[in-house]
């Protein structure tokens, strides 16, 4: 080590003069070792690339390879908010303005006026219906028109009446969706054996129901009625399958909108909400799988 | 009367502390009467005073001192830096969030675990080489036989006290330092202190102003051979000439080992790197608006990616194996570092006594009927002999066999002759030896033969005189025979006739020259001279039953007849020559460095070759030439040998020059602290020092030196404490074999630590990249661990069982100060290229992963703030499909099992390229079993952690579909040629650009 020799070793080792190497090699030296590590690295990039290449030729532009980890879908809503909370104060505009933003800038996409076009956009009717099999994704029909879905039917939750999404009032909505899974079709439960007494009502036709409750047992009767907004008040089958980003850019997915109308005030609620159906699975570690929880904390003070 | 009391030693700068206590000793006349001893009472009273008559053992270190010494240092210390880190990640987690993620604490848990492990692994195998050393003990406890208050008592050795009256007798150790007041033929061997193997005979008389010299002191822990002797204590304990010199190798400091060196050099350089890397990019990242604790979590990443948390148990175990292969071939390591150390060793300091020599002393020459004859010296008595048929060689033999006192021990008739046992001092058991050996039945003969009176030996008369009745039945001859042996010009001068050919003949000048020449060529050659005369006492004068009066002879001792010399030396081991022959062509120099005198040492260094054939010395040189010494250019001389009374005149310069400028060097009669200064001169010029030795005069260099070696049979337990390996058998070939192993244990660890530095570069970089690109991590710390501490184990473990390149023992040693264990051509060879070709594999496999689930590498730059977001439970993919945080989460875990898994394939490719440093493998071949069981092993292993059910919530690790394992086999393919093709240029342009910038 050249610390170890006499005092000027670092200094010397730095730059030698006498033999003029810099930090142990002369000028020549450093160049062909620095342009070997040039070339070599180049070719290793080029060999990186090139097998990269390969990978891309290998994967499908319309569909991923594997989709095991991404389905079941989850169950996402909006606005999210940091571990899953809505804290407010119904008196403090500012406390609860990030949320009704979110709301809105999401809701933006649905607006009546941006689903005109006629080639990209079709009706597919106000009730639930079959699944709309737009032909196979890798037959050459292209881009496949979507259904339309418009925000009025979220009610009062749209925004268009209440800016404030209810917040305001104490009676805050959330718009929940089940994430886009490419050629995923979700099926309605065949049964009602799993689906909880209170839900079952909820079970109709053509329609993956969501339900909503309290997820702790002290909480029951505080939450008070949930209302839900949207076709069936569930995910109807007629906007499945989707296909994809490039076959279907713009599909929009049918949304659900949940409206607490008489929460109690003041305290910590926690409101689980579960999608039902047969390929609708729930997982310990991944709270998004096909349900949800959110706790809930409105001041009125 | 009394004056024998009086301890009258001048002062004797011996050692530094001097030893003028001795005559300061506090005993007075009045505590003890001469014949009965102390007082018991007396005797507690300076045992209380005094302490017990015991060395005092060295001081070792508190066991709880060197685990922490293994739990705190090299690498630990960066480990600790990191689980701290973790800790305080997520105690700042934990006062912040209701629901920290138990991650940081988890690692945290993991990397404390890892130290400990580590540190315990390495403080027993420790443990385990220190046990070895109490099993050498000595459990039984010394007796002494002391009298007090006019009784013999035998008691603990221990327990003597300055002013006892002891006991000796042969056989017996001595129990402390003793001044002799009666002595009856009593000799003791001072061998382990002086390293003089001849025993010395002990008289009341003050002979010499040096108390080693002196022939009325006797010493501790020496072994008294023949006769007995009573003395009274003077020292004991510590203070005892041996506790001088105990304490003198205690006192020295050692140096680090040659590989501790190495070692900590390498270490350096690594935590260099990763405290640089892991603080510039803990700026960085503060700098990239990343909060304090991502940042001191990708603090912690990269410490954990850098440090090879595996590679120091690597080192230990390859280094305990090697150690375990020499312990096979008799080389017993103490020291786990050592093992290395005598493959750098660059001069061996041999003593001459046991080690290059049988120790034991064998009749050489004879000469009779005015002849030279050759014994055999051979252990195995493989060598030639002599014609034995000769009449003066009968008389020869009857005179050696019956004026010999030594005689076989009982009970061992089965045994071959030289591995008998004899009671007697070293020259008469080697007559006795060669006799036995050439006519037989020397018991037999005795009985024949009976002594009537013996004149024993002592260095004023120098002769022995044994009569013997010789009753010859059969010719009815009533004569008696004298025999006589001594020293051969006082035997000469006492007689008148010569037997030659079975024949009488007048001692004439043609003889007596002829007797000159043989006894001159002899001495030259280093042996130990003694002349044999015998008369057959005429009837008449001595009829049967004479009296024979031994104090005041009154009998025939002159105008004998001369029957001839016997020649005795302690030969050199059969397979030493060889063996300096090795190390010579391995460019290791040896040195003799010997207590014995100068024509010995040189004889017997001509004999191994230390001396080699056609190198003279400087008064080789002024004898051939006929001119003084001084006229001698010394440069003409490669050879010198050289007195400790010149060596004590000599400046350090003289010192280095004649260190420095002869090859094959002899020291004669050198004193504990002149092979200490000869030790330190070979360093101070550079060289890594061996060396060997088994007194406890020795001591002091076996502690100097970079790496000591003891003697286990002949060595004594100070010696065996001071060193740092011994040899089992005692010879010096064994050391042959330990250099053999060192230097291969040495090139093996460069190539375990290029592949398990190699892997490094594929822990490090995913890190990087997460901070600087924004993708989604790689790979975790957790199966970074995986790596370091699981599958790079075995394969690393593995290398240390390669075999050699090319033969080791032909090239030079290492020079310590250019030939590194870790060069910067390793450190270019593993981080700047294989590892850059890992970690290339390693994403490879990553990116697969994420494009075959739906994430394509170009959506991938800058997704990381919304990857790693847990309220973000939608995030799109390339497709447009949408993923909560724990889809994502076990996608991001799998690509980490798939980056670990490529690491191993890539590593596969890495341990065969890592195999050899110039040959291609097809030269060296798979012959290396352990090697392959390492393939398949951290095959298996991470296939089992990939597969293994429980294994996502333990470790985080998920099953790999099969076509992600052959992700990275283009790049392992890659490696392997690429590293053929560097070798086959090193191969074809020695001393090329690329053997220049890339041969580690």
């Amino acid at each position: 080590m050249p610390s170890n020799k006499d005092d000027g070793g670092w200094k010397k080792f730095l730059w030698d003069s006498e033999k003029g190497e810099l930090l142990g090699r002369t000028g020549g030296s450093w160049f062909k070792i620095i342009a070997f590590y040039i070339v070599f690295y180049g070719c290793l990039a080029g060999i990186f690339i090139g097998t990269i290449q390969a990978l891309l030729l290998t994967v499908s532009n319309y569909k991923p390879t594997w989709q095991d980890r991404v389905a079941p879908p989850g169950l996402s809503h909006t606005p999210r908010s940091e571990k899953s909370e809505v804290f407010y104060n119904r008196n403090d505009p500012e406390t609860y303005l990030p949320y009704t933003k979110a709301l809105r800038n999401f809701l933006a996409k649905y607006g009546e006026e941006l689903q005109r076009d006629q080639m990209k956009f079709e009706d597919c009717g106000v009730d639930p219906a079959e699944y709309k099999n737009r032909g196979d994704l890798e037959s050459d029909i292209g881009i496949r028109k979507a259904c339309r879905f418009s925000r009025s039917l979220m009610g009062p939750c749209s925004g268009t009446e209440d800016p404030d999404f209810g917040f305001k009032d104490g009676t805050p909505c959330l718009i929940v969706k089940l994430n886009r899974v490419v050629n995923f079709l979700p099926k309605p439960p065949s049964s009602n054996e799993s689906i909880p007494e209170e839900a079952q009502p909820k079970v109709q036709p053509n329609v993956v129901p969501i339900y909503c409750t309290n997820k702790r047992e002290e909480d029951a009767g505080k939450i008070g009625e949930i209302k839900y907004y949207g076709i069936g008040a569930g995910f109807p089958l007629q906007y499945y399958p989707y296909y994809g980003k490039l076959l279907h850019p713009h599909y929009l997915q049918p949304l659900v909108a949940l409206q607490f109308t008489n929460l109690t005030m003041n305290t910590d609620l926690r409101i689980e909400c579960k999608v039902f159906g047969d390929n609708i699975m729930y997982s310990d570690k991944d709270r998004y799988q096909g349900r949800f929880d959110v706790k809930f904390s409105i001041t009125s003070l | 009367m009394h004056t024998w009391v009086a301890i009258n030693l001048p002062k004797y700068s011996y050692l530094p502390g001097e030893l003028h206590a001795w005559s300061t000793f506090p005993i007075t006349l009045t505590d003890i009467k001469l014949l009965d001893g102390l007082t018991n009472a007396k005797a507690a009273e300076y045992l209380i005073r005094d302490g017990p008559n015991a060395l005092t053992p060295p001081p070792t270190t508190p066991e709880w001192i060197k685990f922490c010494r293994q739990l705190f240092g090299g690498f630990s210390v960066l480990l600790w830096t990191g689980a701290i880190l973790c800790f305080l990640a997520y105690a700042i987690q934990a006062a912040t969030e209701d629901d920290p993620a138990g991650d940081n604490l988890y690692l945290g848990i993991v990397l404390t675990a890892v130290v400990v492990i580590t540190g315990c692994f390495s403080y027993f195998q420790e443990a385990k080489s220190s046990k070895i050393m109490e099993s050498f003990k000595n459990m039984v406890p010394q007796q002494a036989l002391v009298i007090r208050e006019g009784e013999k008592v035998q008691i603990n050795a221990e327990e003597v006290v300055g002013g006892d009256l002891v006991e000796v007798k042969g056989g017996d150790r001595i129990p402390a330092d003793i001044r002799v007041v009666s002595a009856h033929g009593c000799k003791v061997d001072n061998s382990s202190l002086t390293g003089e193997s001849e025993p010395q005979s002990r008289s009341p008389d003050c002979t010499h102003d040096n108390p080693l010299e002196t022939r009325n002191l006797a010493f501790f822990s020496t072994n008294c051979v023949e006769g007995t002797a009573r003395g009274i204590v003077i020292c004991t304990g510590d203070r005892t000439v041996m506790g001088r010199i105990a304490t003198l190798t205690s006192g020295l400091e050692t140096g680090k080992t040659p590989i501790a060196k190495e070692i900590e050099h390498f270490i350096h350089i690594i935590t260099g790197v990763a405290v640089f890397l892991g603080l510039t990019f803990f700026i960085l990242a503060i700098i990239l608006g990343y909060s304090w604790l991502e940042a001191v979590i990708f603090l912690i990443g990269i410490i954990v990616a850098n440090v090879p948390e595996g590679l120091l148990a690597t080192v230990t175990v390859c280094l305990t194996l090697t150690a375990k292969r020499m312990a096979k071939k008799n080389c017993l390591v103490k020291n786990l570092e050592a093992v290395e150390t005598l493959g750098s060793t660059s001069t061996i300091c041999s003593d001459k006594t046991g080690t290059l020599t049988q120790n034991r002393m064998t009749v050489a020459h004879m000469w009779f009927d005015n002849q030279i004859h050759e014994a055999d010296t051979t252990e195995d008595q493989s060598g030639a002999s002599f014609d034995k048929s000769s009449v003066t060689w009968l008389s020869l033999a009857r005179v050696a066999a019956l004026c010999n006192r030594a005689q076989f021990k009982a009970g061992q008739d089965q045994l071959p002759i030289l591995k008998r046992d004899v009671a007697g001092d070293a020259s008469e058991s080697a007559l006795l030896k060669c006799i036995e050996l050439s006519c037989g039945a020397v018991r037999a003969m005795r009985d024949k033969n009976k002594k009537v009176a013996e004149i024993p030996f002592n260095s004023t008369n120098k002769y022995q005189v044994s009569h013997r009745l010789y009753y010859r039945c059969d010719l009815n001859d009533n004569r008696y025979l004298l025999v006589m042996k001594g020293a051969p010009e006082r035997i000469l001068d006492r007689c008148s006739t010569i037997l030659i050919q079975g024949k009488e003949q007048p001692m004439d000048e043609e003889l007596k020259e002829s007797f000159q020449n043989a006894y001159m060529e002899l001495g030259g050659l280093g042996e130990r001279v003694l002349g044999f005369c015998h008369v057959m006492m005429p009837e008449d004068q001595y009829p049967k039953g004479f009296a024979f009066d031994t104090d005041d002879v009154n009998f025939q001792t002159d105008n004998l007849c001369f029957v001839g010399l016997m020649s005795m030396i302690d030969p050199p081991r059969a397979a030493v020559p060889d063996a300096v022959g090795k190390c010579r062509s391995a460019g290791i120099k040896v040195i003799m460095v010997t207590g014995d005198h100068p024509i010995t040492a040189k004889a017997i260094a001509k004999g191994v070759g230390i001396i080699s054939e056609g190198n003279e010395t400087v008064e080789d040189i002024a004898a051939r030439l006929n001119i003084p010494v001084s006229q001698v250019n010394p440069r003409d001389a490669k050879a010198c040998v050289i007195h400790g009374t010149d060596l004590k005149d000599l400046s350090q310069d003289q010192m280095d020059d004649i260190l420095r400028n002869h090859t094959e060097i002899v020291f004669a009669r050198t004193s504990p602290q002149q092979k200490l200064i000869i030790v330190e001169g070979c360093q101070r010029l550079g060289a890594i020092v061996a060396v060997t030795g088994d007194g406890v005069n020795d001591s002091p260099a076996l502690k100097k030196a970079d790496i000591g070696v003891a003697m286990g049979i002949s060595g004594s337990d100070v010696s065996k404490q001071a060193a740092d390996m011994i040899l089992l058998d005692d010879n010096f070939a064994s050391i042959v074999t330990g250099v053999e192993e060192g230097r291969l244990i040495f090139d093996n660890l460069k190539k375990s630590i290029a592949y398990t530095l190699t892997s490094n570069i594929p822990e490090i970089t995913p890190f990087l990249l997460f901070i600087i690109v924004n993708i989604p991590l790689p790979l975790g710390t957790i199966t970074i661990l995986c790596i370091d501490l699981g599958t790079d184990m075995v394969p690393a473990i593995s290398l240390a069982y390669e075999a050699a390149e090319s033969d080791i023992m032909k090239r030079q040693p290492r020079n310590p100060f250019r030939d590194k264990l870790v060069n910067e051509r390793l450190i270019s060879i593993a981080y700047g290229q294989i590892g850059m070709i890992q970690a290339l594999g390693g994403f490879f496999a990553y990116f697969v992963i994420l494009a075959e689930n739906g994430f394509l590498p170009t959506q991938l730059v800058g997704i990381r703030l919304n990857w790693d977001d847990r309220s973000v439970n939608d995030l799109e993919d390339s497709y447009g499909q949408q993923w909560t945080y724990e889809q994502r989460k076990i996608v991001e875990f799998t690509c980490h099992t798939a980056f670990f898994v490529s690491i191993v394939v890539v590593q596969w490719a890495d341990v065969i390229v890592c195999k050899t440093r110039r040959n291609s493998v097809f030269q060296q071949g798979m012959r290396n079993k352990i090697l392959i069981f390492g393939l398949f092993e951290e095959t298996a292993l991470a296939a089992f952690l990939s597969y293994c059910p429980g294994m996502d919530v333990a470790l985080r690790m998920y099953p790999l579909k099969p076509s992600w394992w052959f992700c990275a086999f283009p790049y392992s393919f890659l490696i392997f040629v690429y590293d053929e093709v560097r070798k086959l240029l090193i191969r074809r342009n020695p001393g090329g650009w690329v053997e220049r910038e890339t041969y580690y």
